[in-house]
């Protein structure tokens, strides 16, 4: 299988403020949130990174997206390294996260046009592009509505497409059901299979059992920003369910 | 290259459009002033010549552009908070890019500001209708510059509830230092250094003396373009490392 995304011994420090240190009940002013965290990920997979809160899941997708910087380690996207190459970086991935939020003047058509000719899309591409999309995730109707008339499902759907403008490879989708509706969510974890089976990669964070069971091929578990197991779906549930073998090494690992 | 453009362009237009939308910005950048440029003059003309056409209309233009600042600032800290600039971080869009694209969207603001205040400057008082406008208002940019990278500087700084009292200081500081609206002259010496070698007063120097002409070019105009873009310079470079480096935390 064809690597598309090799992640090899990540580590990224952050400086706690006081008020995270008061927060956390710590008096340390370091915290590590990924520690020689490495895995693949293959063409064509749906990769989930399944861990609690504040296990790195999320500073580990930034770092492949490009939006921080890893104090050690790298990730190479098609052969792409993102400490090197950043922009190369960003030309093969679309980064995707509910905080993601849009801009309540404007209008999904105006958004769409706004991000494809960020990326310097043909304007006959950009327009085939948006026409399947629109339709795919039925923006049609509401393309020239104003994003602050439009339901949290909606605007979901819109900051998806928009970030899929670009047609990238590998879509980082950090946490994808957050805050949607059942409705919503089912069109995005669709959506997310329909990618798959055009061949894309997909990467996702989330610590719902589940949203993993349904989507992924191959599951990384995080504690702490340490990768404790990465393996397929199918060799980690052989014998017990998804959620009892995360609990039975969450016990291990941290020991809780 | 021609990459860059077209992207400094796209992201140009969308910032004009967001600064243009909101009525409340264009109250305070263009109403505003007007109605100070009309109410001073005609309250105080008569009794300074402080407030005479030929120094308030150039005095309201810099002045307003104080709120170049605020408005600038507001709209960077929005798109922080709203995680915009975040899904631009990972297009191929540069840090320099959103600076020059969020500069350039607003240079036709600040146009409008310049010819809008002399225009109706000239219609109170014709006398300042001369060649020398031309100069003063495209000196005027020179001045706007700096108040836009100010507003990139504190956007890039303060989150969207600090973000208008830190700009409001930019506005209180030209009010009070330019030497506008409070005769300057009676300070004392040690205060009148340090306004000069601050931008305010130099700012409103370089557009009225452009207008109004000057006794020494050295000291009068070019100094204190000197000192303006002196402070331009660094404010941009600050302005673009600390959004570099802000992106990358947010």
């Amino acid at each position: 299988m064809e690597e598309l995304l090799q992640v090899f011994h990540l580590r990224k420090t952050f400086t706690l403020t006081r008020k995270q240190q008061k927060i956390n009940k710590t008096s340390e002013t370091k915290k590590v949130a990924v520690d020689d965290l490495s895995f693949n990920a293959y063409k064509g997979e749906i990769y989930g990174l399944l861990g609690p809160n504040g296990a790195g899941k999320t500073t580990t997708l930034r770092i492949i997206s490009t939006l921080i910087k890893a104090d050690e380690g790298d990730a190479l996207v098609e052969g792409i390294s993102v400490n090197k190459n950043p922009d190369g970086v960003r030309r093969k991935i679309g980064f995707l996260t509910s905080e993601l939020k849009l801009e309540d003047f404007f209008t999904p058509n105006y958004l769409f046009d706004y991000f494809s000719s960020l990326h310097q899309i043909d304007k006959e591409k950009a327009n085939k592009r948006k026409e399947y999309l629109f339709n795919k995730f039925g923006i049609e109707n509401f393309k020239e509505v104003k994003v602050a008339d439009l339901s949290t499902g909606m605007k979901q759907k819109v900051s998806i497409v928009i970030s899929l403008v670009h047609d990238p490879d590998i879509i980082i989708f950090d946490e994808p059901t957050n805050g949607l509706d059942v409705i919503t969510a089912k069109i995005v974890t669709d959506f997310l299979l329909d990618l798959k089976k055009e061949g894309k990669t997909i990467i996702i964070s989330t610590h719902i059992f589940s949203l993993v069971e349904k989507l992924c091929d191959r599951v990384g578990i995080i504690f702490n920003g340490k990768m404790i197991r990465d393996d397929t779906l199918e060799n980690l549930t052989k014998e017990k369910s998804l959620e009892d073998v995360f609990f039975e090494l969450y016990k291990q690992e941290v020991g809780e | 290259m021609k990459k860059s453009i077209n992207r400094i362009f796209t992201l140009t237009s969308r910032n004009l459009k967001e600064i243009i939308r909101d009525p409340l910005s264009l109250l305070f950048m263009i109403g505003l002033p007007i109605f100070m440029e009309i109410f001073f003059y005609f309250i105080f003309h008569k009794l300074t010549s402080q407030f005479e056409m030929k120094y308030l209309a150039p005095g309201i233009v810099v002045f307003s552009q104080a709120f170049l600042s605020l408005f600038m600032g507001m709209l960077i800290s929005l798109d922080r908070n709203t995680s915009f600039l975040t899904r631009l971080f990972v297009s191929e869009a540069k840090p320099y890019e959103f600076i020059f694209s969020y500069t350039l969207a607003l240079i036709p603001i600040c146009l409008v500001q310049s010819v809008l205040f002399f225009v109706i400057g000239g219609i109170i008082d014709s006398s300042i209708f001369r060649i020398n406008m031309i100069l003063a208002i495209l000196l005027s940019l020179v001045t706007s510059f700096l108040f836009i990278g100010i507003g990139i500087l504190l956007g890039s700084l303060c989150n969207e509830k600090s973000i208008g009292g830190v700009s409001s200081l930019v506005i209180v500081c030209q009010s009070v230092l330019s030497g506008m609206w409070f005769p300057l002259e009676g300070m004392s010496e040690g205060f009148l250094s340090v306004m000069k070698v601050l931008p305010f007063k130099n700012m409103t120097m370089i557009v009225q003396n452009s207008l109004n002409g000057y006794l020494n070019l050295f000291d009068d105009l070019l100094l204190p373009i000197i000192i303006v873009i002196s402070y331009t310079i660094v404010i941009f470079i600050l302005s673009i490392f600390i959004f570099k480096k802000k992106m990358k935390s947010n």
